[in-house]
């Protein structure tokens, strides 16, 4: 019975952990978005290792107005094995903007959007090469 | 002859080819039934939804665009009839709860502090009643909102609690509670454009009237499940619809282009070439200012 209890309170306290770690990150991640930017929504990814290197897996919607400058800050969990990245498709299922040049290998931590095609976008997060990871996502709006 | 009469033939074939890749691709239409069957409604995923509530378009949105059109704060716009102490049914706290939402988002821009603190004891009583206080840091908000330097957490506290209030309703089945709550924060962000516009009818506010078409179908998708639930919801889905008629005939086209990219400061900027395009006339934009005034209107007066 001791077990018991013993084994609920440290899953518990995992729990708890795990989810003021990721509390933590993402105020940091707002905090850091710069002073110019005004916070909108936020994103929270936790991926395991993906089986194969197929799109990229964590996917949501999200409406975006024409004459506004957005940015989107990626901030990864110290323990993440990758890094994470972003890409955005409209409504024709066009890329509209990458975090990842994949020519280059550059990883960018942030990208300013200026819109000016209103609409439901698709925003589609992974870590770099499939690998297991946890982070956050930020979109904000810039003066 | 014959090889003149080809080429005249390809060259003509060129043409109308040319001009049927023109850059303006075709606008945005609602879907073609009028209003969304109920069962289609019901066969949308928890995934599904949670999309949808999320791509409301934050009542904050709106007030940084009026902030960038230079126009002044109203205290006129906000819902201040609303008593949180007499609002009877879950229906109407829900509702209401999401009305002083948005006026809490539009009162933190405009960093009205002293009258954000009113809002903040009603948003207090609602929660309470509706068993999801929980997720409001209260004394966190009314520290930050004393607090002008820290806008920016301010938004973020605020915004984060009524994402962690709609996403517990939807996942303890008070789905219909989430559904109002959404309405209500964009019905009072239309409210707010559409009062300003009609006072200060600048073109790209008229334009983010117009293009609430886009996410119209979103709601009513959202609300389907329970047009049949009571009579305060087929009333609200009525309102909808009706809402929906109005924007029949208001236009959105796109024109297609690349988007250009820079670096700057370690990130990247990009800049996008496509745009949309509203059409809509005066009368149509009269027609969804007196729509929207007279729904929010009844709404807030019970």
């Amino acid at each position: 019975m001791k077990i018991y209890f013993i084994s609920i309170f440290i899953l518990m306290s995992g729990i708890l952990s795990y989810g003021q770690a990721v509390d933590q990150l993402v105020n940091n991640c707002v905090m850091n978005a710069g002073t110019d930017a005004k916070y909108l929504k936020d994103f929270r990814i936790e991926l395991g290792k993906a089986s194969g290197k197929n799109e990229l897996r964590y996917k949501a919607n999200m409406s975006l107005w024409k004459n506004t400058k957005y940015r989107f800050s990626m901030c990864n969990s110290s323990d993440s094995k990758g890094e994470l990245i972003l890409n955005i498709k409209d409504n024709t299922n066009k890329v509209v903007l990458s975090s990842f040049n994949q020519k280059t290998g550059k990883i960018y931590p942030f990208i300013d959007f200026i819109c000016n095609k209103s609409g439901i976008y698709q925003l589609n997060f992974d870590f770099t090469d499939g690998q297991q990871g946890s982070g956050v996502g930020i979109v904000s709006m810039i003066r | 002859m014959k090889r003149k009469i080809f080429l005249l033939s390809l060259f003509i074939c060129l043409c109308f080819s040319c001009r049927n890749s023109s850059k303006k691709s075709s606008g945005f239409v609602f879907p073609e039934a009028d209003a969304v069957p109920i069962s289609e409604a019901e066969k949308l995923s928890p995934e599904a939804i949670a999309d949808i509530s999320k791509n409301i378009s934050s009542p904050v949105e709106i007030a940084n665009l009026l902030q960038t059109l230079e126009i002044p704060f109203s205290q006129s716009y906000l819902a201040s009839s609303i008593d949180a102490n007499k609002q009877n049914t879950n229906v109407d706290k829900a509702l209401k709860l999401g009305i002083l939402g948005a006026d809490l988002g539009y009162l933190n821009m405009y960093e009205r502090t002293g009258s954000s603190l009113d809002v903040l004891s009603s948003i207090r009583k609602l929660s309470e009643d509706l068993k999801v206080d929980q997720f409001f840091d209260f004394e966190s908000i009314k520290r930050l909102s004393k607090n002008k330097s820290n806008l920016d957490s301010l938004l973020f506290i605020s915004i984060d609690s009524y994402s962690q209030i709609d996403n517990y309703l939807r996942t303890n089945d008070r789905g219909h509670l989430s559904a109002l709550m959404i309405i209500g924060v964009w019905l009072e962000g239309q409210y707010l454009a559409t009062q300003v516009a009609s006072q200060f009818p600048d073109k790209s506010l008229c334009d983010r009237i117009g293009e609430q078409k886009i996410i119209l179908n979103d709601l009513l998708l959202l609300v389907s499940p329970y047009c049949n639930r009571d009579s305060e919801f087929t009333v609200l889905c009525k309102d909808l619809q009706e809402f929906k008629e109005k924007y029949r005939d208001v236009k959105i086209t796109y024109t297609q282009g690349d988007p250009v990219s820079v670096e700057k400061n370690g990130g990247l900027v990009i800049t996008q070439t496509e745009t949309s395009v509203v059409e809509m006339s005066k009368e149509q934009l009269t027609d969804i200012i007196e729509i929207t005034k007279s729904i929010r209107n009844s709404l807030i007066i019970k």
